[in-house]
């Protein structure tokens, strides 16, 4: 697909990887609806690339529902949607000194990174599929992200572990239920990337972390992630695959 | 990495994939050098994209070995490998028909498109490893090798084919790890049907009952959409030791 003038929706759009990729499209000629919680950091960054802020809680229907209804609005029905809203909340499954990881918690990040991605893919989806179709017969590309911990995790991270494998493993179906309107659905899983949401890990085992990583040693630079998102969008044979890209932390 | 100037050898590019990937590379700035067994098509698509064309058997080493020699002289040292060079056998293990598969073009296959491989790794990976490095992060290389969806999910028929691409999937962690010290990264490309001379030997039933299997886009690919891919890879520094499947969703 080209990305001069399509209408790119990203769910945590506003920071982190989200907002890289968010960069990397409207340089691309993009238009972007950052759907985000964050107001404070969607809106500035919105009028920075010349698109939408709407604030939006993936893990409530009725947000996001009203979310997308607004986007469409504002900038026409997307072409790529991507489902970069997602939290953490690292914690053992159990240990003697913090008891069980609370249900309230395991809940929270399944409806996040599970439920918000899946629901965003029904919405999206939803306004993709009666759009006049480009070369092909595509009519637009939706992107998951999951992690490298879907395939590896640390201690600390099943559930986070779980919901991210739990979008890795809907990528298939998600493309096969697409595929007749011409829709493909890929999901990128990055290793060790230098966002908010891994800045939260404490320094001591960021670097341990580092020290893992094969090559390039270093955090991955979201921009990275911006423009694999731009190069699958581009790029028409890529569907139903999920990319680890994490210089080779495995 | 930055493709521009940068020397290239791509083996088995004097066609299908090999040729795709050849021409974006070059458009792209890249100094190339093709390896094939063909030296006639080799050489014209050499002239077409400046670049220089030498003869090579990837299962003999030392073919290979004089092969990299030859494209050091011209180009200097590669910091990029595409490893485009393959064959298929399309014969089931075992039938009636046509008794066992016979060793001979088992062996082949294995030598050209799983040994071949290694090989060309090992001898592009040497060349690189005194090159200067391209930035803070030491980058010297990347190798990509080109695999096949057969490696996850092949026809019967493809065993022999199967194993060899499924062994290249299965050699790129460790070539990974081996070469992460030396800023060297290695990434594999799993293509599905893509409008090739080895998928033109398919007769238009298999085709069509593959073209099925393909969610969409349902089409043959084309090889400059894995010249594109190839293209990125070398480009995103994060990419390493992950096998990227370009197959429009064929299961």
């Amino acid at each position: 697909m080209k990305l001069e003038g399509v209408a790119a929706f990203l769910t945590g759009g506003a920071s982190g990887l989200g907002a890289a990729s968010a960069r990397v499209l409207a340089e691309a000629g993009a238009k972007v609806a950052l759907l985000d919680r964050d107001m404070a950091l969607a809106e500035p960054l919105a009028k920075e690339l010349g698109g939408v802020a709407i604030e939006c809680d993936v893990a409530n229907h009725e947000s996001l529902s009203a979310a997308v209804e607004q986007a469409c609005q504002a900038i026409g029905p997307p072409r790529i949607a991507i489902n970069f809203a997602g939290i953490d909340v690292s914690r053992k499954i159990t240990s003697r000194s913090q008891g069980a990881h609370p249900i309230e918690s395991l809940q929270r990040q399944i409806d996040i990174n599970v439920i918000g991605t899946l629901d965003g893919c029904a919405l999206f989806a939803e306004r993709m599929m009666d759009l006049e179709p480009f070369e092909d017969g595509e009519r637009g590309v939706l992107i998951n992200i999951a992690s490298g911990a879907a395939f590896n995790g640390p201690p600390g991270q099943s559930a986070y572990a779980a919901s991210k494998r739990a979008v890795a493993g809907a990528t298939l179906p998600l493309a096969r239920d697409l595929a007749p309107y011409g829709i493909r659905v890929m999901t990128i899983a990055p290793g060790f990337f230098k966002t908010p949401l891994a800045e939260t890990v404490d320094a001591k085992h960021t670097d341990k972390l580092i020290s893992m990583v094969p090559f390039p040693k270093r955090w991955g630079d979201p921009r990275e992630i911006g423009e694999l998102v731009k190069h699958i969008c581009q790029n028409r044979m890529l569907n139903g695959e999920t990319i680890q890209i994490d210089g080779a932390m495995r | 990495m930055n493709i521009q100037g940068v020397a290239a050898v791509v083996t088995g590019g004097a066609s299908g994939i090999g040729a795709g990937v050849v021409r974006i590379l070059a458009q792209a700035g890249a100094k190339i050098a093709i390896l094939d067994r063909n030296i006639e098509l080799a050489e014209t698509l050499a002239k077409e994209v400046g670049g220089v064309a030498v003869a090579c058997d990837v299962a003999k080493d030392d073919s290979v070995q004089k092969a990299f020699a030859a494209a050091q002289e011209k180009n200097g040292a590669a910091r990029i490998l595409v490893n485009c060079a393959g064959i298929d056998t399309a014969r089931k293990i075992a039938s009636h028909k046509t008794g066992a598969h016979a060793i001979g073009p088992m062996q082949r296959v294995i030598d050209v498109n799983l040994v071949g491989t290694l090989s060309c790794c090992a001898h592009a990976s040497t060349a690189m490893l005194d090159l200067e490095v391209l930035d803070d992060d030491g980058e010297r290389g990347v190798l990509i090798n080109i695999a096949s969806i057969a490696a996850f999910n092949a026809p019967n028929g493809q065993s022999v084919y199967a194993a060899s691409k499924a062994g290249v999937v299965g050699a790129t962690l460790p070539l990974a790890r081996d070469l992460a010290h030396y800023g060297i990264r290695v990434v594999t490309i799993a293509p599905g049907l893509f409008d090739t001379p080895l998928a033109g030997t398919m007769d238009d039933k298999l085709t069509g009952q593959l073209l099925r299997r393909t969610l969409f886009p349902k089409r043959k690919g084309r090889p400059e959409e894995i010249g594109a891919l190839v293209q990125h890879i070398c480009e995103n520094q994060m990419l390493n030791a992950s096998t990227i499947r370009i197959d429009a969703g064929f299961f």
